[in-house]
């Protein structure tokens, strides 16, 4: 069956600009073009292609046809035209998934509903940012509350109302800081989130660019997806940012093609990597680790310290202790997740469940070791005065002080706090901790793991969930990591970072198949004068920018 | 109490330290903060997660406990609030079946906008389909050159072995004249013998005329044309009407025009292709789903892609030799792997020349399918030795080869453990059709 010529796969096919072309055309009744298909059309019944509707399928597809072209629409106006309308849902980033219920949110018209959004502007480039806030806005124009959770700065800066919490995280935090419009932020001096906004706080531009280690990673003729078999090569032993506009083909190259060759290679992992013709330089690596915000845990029995090997080092510290040795307690006596130490009502949770049917479960703290997780005897053996639940109840800062003695602990605890992750308490189930939270977890494990220097690392938005000084802080322990020999590699679109980075790979100039090509490469300042480069132009207004611009 | 704020008073969800926050509503609010501030504790855990609770109060606990269960939040009030619909990136759907076109509801439109002015092609030569009364073919006729000889047939046969006896016939019973065998077109009265073994095509003949002149056609004008009930046709045309229905009677729906010049047209009155004599039955929007057995792709179940043992799994290392263990999921076939899977391959390597004991990468293209493909049906001497007694038993076997084996024992099994572990061989190939309902 086929429609002006086309069958109904190939239309699905299509990207949903080119889509909307497509539908635009049907409506005003005029032959569509084939220059902007997704993919090239195996044109079966070339003679029908220039065809236009009859007046009788004309008068039946009307209705149809509006409700396609309005759908279409909503999709162009939230930065999704790259997507194909056959892509698998299961494939699309998080960000992407959510633009895609905004636009159909938008299409319902509903008017006095709260909507919450967390974080709409994540996987969207500079460019495109502004047609999500059109598209908010008009939500907001028919009739509806928007609340917004949010760190981009231009989204920040189009708010009616803003509400600034902190000052800290976690126990720091809690409280609003500051709120009301952006001047009242901005005017506001204990508010971290209005220094930024005044540029009285800044990252700053790197004085220098890393070299590297003059040798590269080089991949060639990347093909998967859109790519254009383009060859792209790394420095090895810089921090390196890949960039580009939603859709250009950057996940294509680093997560589908470079992640997985190099596990490939490195790791024996199965994964199929996409197409290339060759990497080089594959011998000068012998790590590839890839760190996403995913949860370190779905257990409550995971937290810092189990992740990133400190418990392990504290209970046979607890072990070595003369009263826990004239007990002859070894080091599994303070796992909770083991019986010998652990509570055996709760079996070491601390908290009890108690299910209530069509009710929400309760959670009760153990009677029996109060929320503690340990057994009495266990609980008797003190380092330095505290037993091993109170040390676990400890943030990292304190733990910091009370271990200073102790070398691997403390080289850990010092990581863990160098990434702004001082608040935290050492057995916080890793349930509770924020997607950015276990992130830095997962680097500050890199961190503490002694440095090869031939590791590279692959990070996709790590800024998500990021607060400006967080970013500072991440940007701060990738640095670490590439000072020390590493390769980092970065996909973001966040300024801040790419600012930051020794070395940025542009890909463009479009989404889908406009994209896949590379843009420029180099440092940030030859990006900048890059005239093809979308981000060059976003970039050159941030390095000329110097602080105290008060907009 | 204002109703043009939400206010949230004494929150002290998580980490909240009892805040009081009024949001004014109808606006744009964002929340900003480091991570981990409590930005999503006052957001989504705090605001939302009343709003939904609220609702979701209002209905019986009967029907509460299909839905999530819903925490108070730690909130002494909040006032102000309408319903709330979160949307974050969470709760993204990864079925396979979920794509841009159906979360977005476009696919739906386009099944029906497909089911209702798609045009039908035969989906085995891609010629367009026409349903056409016989009034359209009729006019499509008569749209011919004035002058032009044309031969009207009804298809009775068509490409089937036999000698047709009954049907020369009942054709002349009926009182037709002329019959088309094979393209030749014979008196009936005439003796016809056809070869009982050969495929045969036969049409009758019903009427043979010439295209009448414009002025010749009678009342074919405009204003005739509104009063049907004027049967007062030229003869000519009413000729052709005639000739027409009775030729789409006999040949069931179908029939043939051909014109002096050898051009020949085909019309049918149903929706099927009339070369390949495939009917499409009635099409409905369910044609296009490819969720649906109606028009999802057989092989892959729709799903675009599918399951495949993939050879580059099964042998991992070229450089070993099938002695040595080069085929992964049959082990050290060679060496103290599976007895039978061992003796069957030595016996496939001495019928066909080649060694196990060479590397992979050096056996020929050939060899190496023989093993994985098998030998298509092929038997090949097999000696088999029994342990003990020193009894020598031969015969000949098949051999499937690796991967129509470990295809084969993924279908059977009806172990879980036997599953995952050839699934470990499999990789995801995209499937020819790409998801494309097959008559689509």
């Amino acid at each position: 069956m086929t429609v002006v010529g086309r069958p109904i796969n190939e239309v699905t096919s299509l990207s949903i600009a080119a889509a909307l072309e497509l539908f635009t055309a049907l409506e005003e009744r005029r032959p569509f073009k084939d220059a902007r298909l997704a993919r090239p059309a195996r044109a079966r019944w070339p003679k029908e292609r220039g065809l236009v509707l009859t007046d009788r399928e004309f008068t039946i597809a009307r209705q149809i046809l509006k409700e396609i072209w309005a759908r279409l629409g909503f999709l162009v106006d939230v930065g999704l035209e790259y997507l194909t309308l056959d892509r698998t849902a299961g494939t699309l980033s998080g960000g992407e998934a959510q633009r895609i219920r905004l636009a159909t949110q938008i299409g319902s018209g509903l008017m006095g509903v709260v909507y919450i959004l967390d974080e709409p502007s994540i996987g969207l480039h500079q460019r495109d940012n502004a047609r999500l806030i059109r598209t908010l806005k008009r939500l907001r124009d028919i009739g509806n509350t928007l609340i917004v959770v949010e760190h981009d700065e231009e989204t920040i800066r189009s708010a009616d109302h803003i509400v600034d919490m902190g000052p800290g995280a976690g126990e720091h935090g809690g409280g609003v800081v500051a709120a009301g419009t952006l001047e009242d932020v901005i005017s506001c001096p204990e508010s971290l989130t209005g220094q930024f906004l005044s540029g009285a706080r800044s990252i700053p531009v790197p004085p220098s660019r890393r070299r590297g280690s003059g040798k590269s990673l080089r991949i060639k003729g990347a093909r998967e997806n859109n790519l254009k078999g383009i060859d792209v090569s790394i420095p090895l032993g810089t921090f390196a940012c890949v960039t580009g506009v939603s859709g250009s083909g950057k996940s294509s190259l680093i997560s589908q093609v470079l992640y997985r060759a190099l596990a490939q290679a490195l790791h024996q992992a199965r994964d199929r990597a996409g197409a290339y013709d060759s990497i080089e330089g594959l011998e000068l690596l012998d790590k590839v680790i890839e760190i996403d915000q995913s949860p370190i845990g779905r257990t409550p029995r995971s937290n810092p310290a189990t992740y990133t090997g400190l418990f392990t080092p504290i209970r046979e510290l607890f072990a070595q202790v003369p009263e826990a040795r004239i007990r002859g307690y070894l080091p599994g006596r303070f796992s909770f997740n083991v019986k010998g130490g652990r509570c055996e009502a709760c079996e070491g949770d601390g908290i009890l469940k108690i299910e209530m049917q069509f009710l929400p479960d309760v959670y009760v703290p153990c009677e029996v070791c109060k929320g503690r997780r340990y057994n009495r005897e266990t609980l008797e053996v003190r380092y330095k005065g505290r037993n091993i639940a109170e040390v676990l109840d400890m943030t990292v800062e304190e733990a910091l002080g009370f271990f200073e003695a102790i070398p691997p602990v403390k080289a850990k605890l010092q990581t863990l706090y160098d990434v702004g992750l001082g608040y935290i308490h050492l057995g916080q189930p890793a349930t509770t901790l924020s997607g950015g939270e276990a992130q830095r977890v997962k680097l500050s494990a890199e961190l503490s793991r002694r440095a090869t220097g031939r590791t590279i690392y692959i990070l996709d938005e790590p800024t998500t969930g990021l607060h400006f000084a967080d970013t500072g802080k991440l940007l701060n322990v990738l640095a670490r990591l590439a000072d020390a020999g590493n390769t980092v590699v970065v996909i973001e679109h966040n300024l801040d970072v790419i600012k930051t980075a020794d070395w940025i790979i542009d890909l463009g100039p479009e989404g889908g198949d406009a994209g896949g090509e590379v843009i420029g490469v180099g440092t940030p300042e030859q990006l900048a004068e890059n005239p093809r480069s979308f981000t060059g132009q976003f970039l050159r207004r941030v390095l000329n920018e110097r602080p105290a611009s008060v907009a | 109490m204002p109703l043009d704020e939400i206010f949230v008073k004494g929150a002290r969800q998580h980490n909240l330290k009892d805040i009081d926050v009024a949001i004014p509503r109808d606006r744009f609010v964002v929340i900003t903060g480091l991570s981990g501030s409590g930005k999503s504790s006052l957001a989504f855990d705090t605001i939302y997660a009343e709003g939904q609770r609220r609702y979701v109060e209002s209905l019986s606990a009967y029907a509460r406990q299909f839905l999530g269960q819903m925490d108070k939040p730690d909130v002494d009030y909040i006032s102000g609030l309408s319903p709330a619909i979160s949307i974050d990136q969470k709760g993204g759907s990864h079925n396979p079946r979920s794509t841009v076109g159906t979360v977005t509801e476009i696919y739906d439109y386009l099944r029906l906008l497909y089911a209702r002015v798609g045009r039908p092609h035969c989906p085995k030569c891609g010629r367009l389909i026409q349903q056409q009364r016989a009034e359209q073919i009729v006019d499509s006729v008569l749209e011919l050159p004035p002058g032009t000889r044309i031969m009207l047939l009804a298809p009775l046969v068509k490409g089937r072995k036999g000698e047709y006896h009954k049907i020369f016939e009942d054709i002349r019973r009926a009182g037709f004249v002329r019959v088309r065998v094979d393209g030749v077109v014979h008196d009936v009265n005439d003796e016809i013998k056809l070869d009982r073994y050969k495929m045969h095509t036969i049409e009758v003949v019903v009427d043979r005329l010439v295209v009448p002149r414009t002025e010749d056609r009678g009342l074919r004008t405009e204003q005739d044309d509104l009063s049907p009930q004027s049967s007062d046709l030229s003869p000519d045309v009413g000729r052709i009407a005639d000739s027409v229905e009775q030729a789409l009677k006999l040949g069931s729906g179908t029939m043939i025009v051909t014109v002096a010049d050898g051009e020949e047209r085909v019309y049918s009155e149903q929706f099927a292709c009339v070369v390949c004599d495939i009917s499409l039955g009635e099409i409905a929007p369910r044609n296009f789903s490819f969720n649906s057995p109606h028009g999802a792709c057989p092989d892959c179940t729709g799903l675009g892609h599918r399951l495949e043992i993939d050879p580059a799994l099964v042998i991992m290392n070229r450089s070993l030799s099938i002695a040595e263990g080069a085929i992964v999921p049959w082990g050290r076939a060679g060496v103290n792997g599976n007895a039978w899977y061992r003796a069957i391959l030595a016996a496939l390597a001495r019928h066909y020349g080649f060694s196990t004991r060479t590397p992979v990468s050096e056996l020929s293209q050939r060899h190496l399918d023989l093993v994985l493909y098998g030998t298509g049906g092929e038997r090949i001497p097999f000696r088999h030795e029994s342990r003990h007694g020193g009894r020598v038993h031969e015969f000949k076997v098949q051999f499937e080869g690796v991967i129509p084996n470990l295809e084969r024992r993924y279908r059977e099994t009806e172990s879980e453990y036997i599953r995952a572990d050839i699934e470990r061989y499999m990789a995801t190939r995209p499937c020819d059709l790409q998801g494309r309902p097959p008559e689509a």
